[in-house]
């Protein structure tokens, strides 16, 4: 870690709660999937940077993540518990969050930029307004010339980066993404890793939540991890319904916009302890 | 050239178009030399047929017929697009369902028997001819436009959800946008029925003219060149008019045929 780093993640400071979901459990089927999930994200503030929050939320498959991410985003309704963007305490809604999904889902009728207008129009803008700012967010990041393109002509990459930039253009500060490491190699990993920096970094209160396997790809873009699993009986059987086991704060770790992360001494021995728990869960 | 007539014989092989032309070419000149040489005294030779149509489009009307068929066609067509694409987008609401259901079920009727009941609701033979069409193309289209919604993602849903879009928004941007391309694709696809119904349902009324009338007519008294010739004219048209159907397809969606590009050849 270099010495601005390290003064950055000493007075890096965690203040007002963004995102807080309380007791959240979620029924299916006659099956708890998830149990009393209660976490928040607060703004990460440190001095002479804009931080945003990223937050990776790990979890071996099958354990809910989706579903927790669904309840996050307003697009379904927990059984118990509730999901409140903070400070003005509004129940999570629909439109409110953003959401990239797997499949980077986007409307394969509209070009590129009708894809980013119809969103910024629903959000409220002119149509006007709605264009520059899409042409504004597709410069940013680097589809400039692809405005007429239609989505079945991207390369992944590119579809990944339209989908996070149509949901920009609706979600003020808020976005979640499943799986944005899936499927990628090593290279297209770390180009994911800078748009997901450069979007958090882009305003004081922008935050992400990053749904991934990926442990090393996680701590490499988080500031934060969140462990979802399963409890355990005194037999060794798992209960069902998951639930937050362990948060881990990479600030603190001096692991959280590290310069250097491949080469950081903390990074293994952080890698293996989450993959320890990993198969306890 | 071994390779290459090797390469057509390989399963999933992609080849140029200009070589499925010329495959095409090959083949119908194939089967007019097989007609002409193995049909002696069977049927029409294609000299035959060939010179019917020149007498049936001089001196019998075939053209106007052929109109009067493509009039018939175009407006079941255009009837069966309204009336199937309000029922299908209509299944998004609960109360329709069962109405729905009802008119899929629509397919296992028989046509011959509606045409009493349709012949007492309408009056005169074009309604009758137009009824039977937009009721056979209808009921399939239908079934096919449902099976296509209920088929959509519920993550297809919820992205139209994320960026606030309310619950008709979403239909119209996901049900009615978003299946656009194949609701074409199918309406083409039922038009083509509907063309080889046409020439049945005309035959009902045959004061309304039309090719199916006039088909029968030379049937009755065994001109088999001028039914051959008026097959192959009704054949023509439908081919033409599946294809005008697929350049409306590309032009009011250009992004479907994007969607299937690199299939599952190489």
């Amino acid at each position: 870690m270099n010495a601005v780093n390290a003064v950055n993640a000493v007075n890096a400071e965690r203040k007002d709660v963004l995102l807080r979901a309380e007791r959240v459990s979620l029924d299916l089927g006659g099956h708890r999937i998830l149990r009393d999930v209660s976490l928040e994200i607060r703004n990460l503030v440190c001095p002479g940077k804009i931080t945003g929050q990223v937050v990776g939320l790990l979890g071996p498959s099958g354990m809910g993540k989706t579903q927790l991410l669904r309840i996050l985003a307003g697009l379904a309704a927990p059984t118990e518990g509730s999901v409140r963007l903070t400070p003005a305490q509004v129940p999570v809604r629909p439109g409110l969050v953003g959401v990239v999904t797997q499949d980077c889902a986007l409307f394969e009728h509209r070009t590129v930029l009708g894809n980013l207008c119809v969103a910024g129009r629903q959000a409220g803008r002119s149509a006007a307004s709605a264009r520059a700012e899409a042409r504004a967010l597709l410069g940013r990041f680097g589809l400039r010339g692809q405005e007429a393109l239609y989505p079945a002509q991207l390369s992944g990459g590119q579809r990944q980066r339209v989908a996070i930039a149509q949901q920009l253009m609706c979600s003020e500060h808020y976005l979640l993404m499943d799986e944005p490491f899936s499927g990628l190699d090593p290279l297209a990993q770390s180009e994911v890793c800078r748009v997901i920096t450069e979007v958090a970094s882009a305003h004081e209160l922008n935050t992400i939540v990053v749904i991934t396997h990926d442990i090393r790809a996680a701590i490499e873009v988080a500031d934060e991890l969140w462990l979802l699993g399963r409890d355990r009986d005194e037999a060794g059987r798992p209960i069902e319904g998951a639930r937050i086991q362990a948060t881990y704060d990479l600030v603190s770790r001096g692991l959280a916009w590290h310069p250097d992360l491949a080469h950081a001494p903390e990074l293994a021995p952080l890698v293996e302890e989450v993959r320890g728990r990993f198969a306890q869960l | 050239m071994i390779a290459q007539g090797a390469q057509v014989l390989t399963p999933n092989r992609r080849v140029s178009s200009r070589a499925l032309v010329l495959l095409a070419a090959t083949q119908v000149a194939l089967a007019l030399w097989l007609w002409g040489s193995a049909s002696a005294g069977v049927l029409p030779r294609p000299g035959e047929v060939a010179r019917a149509v020149g007498a049936l489009w001089a001196d019998a009307g075939l053209g106007s017929a052929l109109l009067t068929s493509i009039g018939t066609s175009l407006e079941a067509l255009a009837i069966t697009a309204a009336a199937g694409l309000l029922i299908s987008y209509s299944t998004v609401l609960p109360f329709f369902r069962p109405v729905v259901a009802a008119v899929t079920t629509g397919r296992f009727l028989g046509l011959v028997g509606l045409t009493f009941g349709f012949t007492l609701l309408f009056s005169g033979g074009h309604a009758l001819r137009v009824s039977l069409l937009v009721f056979g193309m209808t009921v399939f289209f239908v079934t096919s436009m449902v099976a296509e919604i209920r088929a959509l993602p519920a993550r297809a849903f919820d992205h139209a959800r994320t960026v606030r879009m309310g619950e008709w928004r979403v239909v119209l941007e996901v049900v009615v946008l978003g299946t656009a391309d194949r609701a074409l694709e199918l309406l083409r696809q039922n038009a083509a029925v509907g063309w080889t119904l046409l020439t049945m349902v005309e035959g009902l009324t045959r004061a309304e003219g039309g090719a199916g009338a006039m088909l029968l007519d030379r049937n009755k008294h065994l001109r088999l060149d001028e039914v051959m010739a008026i097959q192959l004219c009704v054949l023509a048209v439908g081919f033409l008019q599946d294809r005008a159907l697929g350049a409306l397809r590309r032009l009011v969606c250009p992004h479907a045929d994007l969607r299937v590009e690199g299939g599952r050849t190489s």
